[in-house]
């Protein structure tokens, strides 16, 4: 009787599979070719001989080595990495203390309304954010005569980059076994030794996803660089796009692919990170 | 840090330049634009440190430097730009028609319309947009808009034209003989039949026109005169339009902000850009005339003389700036081209 009680349910979970249903993997494969097929394009024209970007006439690396000795892209890239970093530590120290604040404390008030502050950047539009941060910064110049140069963009990517490294370092912690922290509690560990010899060894994944993803965001951002960078703070994106008014060349398409590649590498490694298990 | 140690490096192999440096300036031009020799040149020559920033379009720009404290000291607006940047109270009036290389600017040039005496602005590059015409399809004249709104049937279904509102409507105003920024309903819908009939004979509307001529995909092309000169050194039967019912003309300017930090060194520059042999980096790079006499000597002549860039004489009364046009007439433009575009 019950293993036939058992086996309904899990028939009608094999008829409802959304996978067996008719024309699933023609649609798969038409959303897959539709979101990769330019991009793949992308990397195929950066390895082209001409200039042209519609017409193949050749393999050659001559893009990649224009590009890695264009003296404005190097500055580019390396201002795009210091800012990257910065706004990785920030955001990902805020946002391990925040994921410790909402997880691991008795529910207090406000605790809802601090999630969602934490996670705003996620809903309001990037537009809306850059040109208020714009504002704020000229008028904290104006008002205070304070300006912290390349800071400016690194607080800026900073706050944006939280809630990125907050739900990866959240859902680690949900996850965790709660009845360690209890037991070294009860082996009169004091709270810091607790959470410095159990939950933050045991956190750690999540923490190391949360940063990798902080820092694709921060140096894919395009919208709040470009209204924030002030003078010699170009980044590679801005630089790309403002190149793209002349044409566009296979040296842009191999800078494109660079970055492409360097995102889908850590994107990657955030995943396996936050994906293992203790 | 790294450029700054950088640049020492630079002027420490160089040997050239004084061994400290005298201040800096911040640039802020459209990118891809500046000539990094042209940059060179003038830190060997000054001793000022220049950093380089791109920006996309005058509004990205114009947004940053109304906020305030954008930190830069030069940019470089289009035409409209400069009078609306003049009017707003945004630029220093440097005035470099007292400058000493001012003598360098040609006639043409030297008062225009957007800052009248140049109190303000200082030419970077020019051009004008009009069409190329492959002359192996079509041989007749072609110094006409008729090209592409009435087109000989050899050219039918092998034209290209650029996606833009204001470039298509301004083209087909002035082919029509009417006012530009019109919102007389009459004019307006006089034109907008015409686009629709013209329609059919476009094949694509795209603002890169050099990859699709030079494959005979196409056979005139609505688009920039460098774009044109490009095209034609890959295909020789092409030939640039200058159409005699008139054709815009647009100009970037360097101006210097008010605000700027390095309000001397922003002056020097303006000078040092007006000398020939300085203009002559600026069109090398980007591909554009510039307007100063003489910078044609330190060029190579099928630059220089190409028929795209140096303008024939005949022709140069027929271009125009473009002109701003009022937000009620931007609106109704809007909605001609989403119908046109249907």
């Amino acid at each position: 009787m019950a293993s036939v009680a058992a086996s309904a349910p899990e028939r009608r979970r094999r008829r409802f599979d959304l996978r067996k249903q008719p024309g699933f993997g023609f649609m798969a494969a038409l959303c897959l070719l539709v979101l990769y097929a330019p991009i793949m394009v992308l990397i195929a024209y950066s390895f082209n001989e001409t200039r042209s970007v519609s017409q193949w006439q050749g393999f050659s690396l001559d893009w990649y080595v224009k590009a890695f000795a264009n003296k404005e892209i190097q500055e580019a890239a390396w201002n795009s990495l210091q800012i990257a970093l910065v706004a990785t530590v920030i955001a990902t120290v805020c946002a391990t203390m925040a994921a410790l604040a909402t997880t691991r404390t008795r529910p207090w008030r406000g605790m809802t309304t601090s999630y969602m502050v934490v996670n705003l950047p996620l809903m309001v539009p990037e537009i809306v954010t850059a040109i208020a941060t714009l504002i704020f910064f000229a008028l904290l110049y104006a008002a205070l005569g304070i300006s912290f140069g390349i800071g400016n963009l690194m607080i800026a990517h900073a706050v944006f980059c939280v809630p990125f490294a907050y739900l990866p370092i959240r859902a680690r912690l949900e996850d965790m076994d709660r009845t360690l922290e209890q037991a070294a509690a009860d082996l009169y560990a004091t709270p810091w030794q607790t959470f410095r010899r159990v939950t933050l060894p045991l956190m750690m994944p999540g923490v190391t996803a949360g940063a990798t993803l902080a820092f694709v965001v921060s140096f894919d951002d395009f919208t709040i660089t470009l209204m924030l960078a002030g003078p010699g703070q170009t980044t590679l994106p801005i630089y790309i796009w403002t190149s793209l008014r002349r044409g566009i060349s296979p040296e842009i398409n191999a800078m494109s692919s660079i970055l492409l590649v360097i995102s889908v590498i850590l994107v990657t490694a955030s995943f396996l990170l936050g994906r293992r298990r203790k | 840090m790294k450029r700054y140690l950088g640049i020492a490096a630079a002027a420490v192999l160089l040997g050239a330049g004084p061994a400290l440096a005298d201040g800096q300036l911040h640039i802020y031009n459209w990118g891809d634009y500046t000539n990094p020799a042209l940059l060179e040149k003038f830190t060997a020559e000054t001793g000022i440190e220049v950093t380089l920033d791109d920006y996309d379009s005058n509004e990205t720009m114009l947004a940053k430097v109304r906020a305030g404290n954008s930190g830069y000291d030069v940019v470089v607006p289009t035409d409209y730009i400069v009078k609306v940047m003049i009017d707003d109270g945004l630029l220093a009036e440097t005035r470099p028609d007292q400058m000493a290389n001012f003598k360098n600017v040609e006639p043409l040039w030297a008062d225009p319309p957007f800052d009248p005496g140049r109190h303000y602005s200082v030419p970077w590059q020019w051009g004008t947009t009009a069409f190329a015409v492959d002359t192996a399809i079509y041989s007749g004249d072609i110094n006409t808009w008729a090209i592409l709104f009435d087109p000989p049937d050899e050219l039918k279904g092998k034209i290209n034209m650029q996606p833009s509102q204001d470039e298509v409507f301004n083209a087909a105003l002035r082919y029509m003989g009417k006012p530009l920024c019109n919102s007389n309903p009459e004019d307006l819908k006089a034109m907008y039949d015409m686009l629709v009939n013209a329609k059919q004979y476009w094949r694509t509307m795209d603002y890169g026109m050099i990859d699709t001529m030079v494959a005979g995909d196409t056979a005139a092309s609505h688009g920039w005169n460098g774009a044109a000169m490009r095209t034609r050194l890959q295909r020789p039967t092409v030939q640039y339009a200058y159409p005699k019912e008139g054709f815009p003309v647009w100009m970037d300017n360097v101006v210097v902000l008010a605000d700027a930090p390095n309000m001397e060194n922003a002056k020097i520059l303006q000078n040092f850009l007006m000398d020939p042999e300085n203009a002559a980096l600026i069109s090398d790079y980007a591909k554009y005339a510039n307007a100063i006499a003489g910078s044609g000597a330190f060029m190579p002549p099928e630059f220089a003389e190409a028929p795209e860039i140096k303008m024939p004489e005949w022709a140069e009364p027929l271009g125009e700036f473009t002109l701003v046009c009022d937000q009620s007439v931007v609106e109704r433009y809007s909605q001609l081209w989403t119908n046109l575009l249907k």
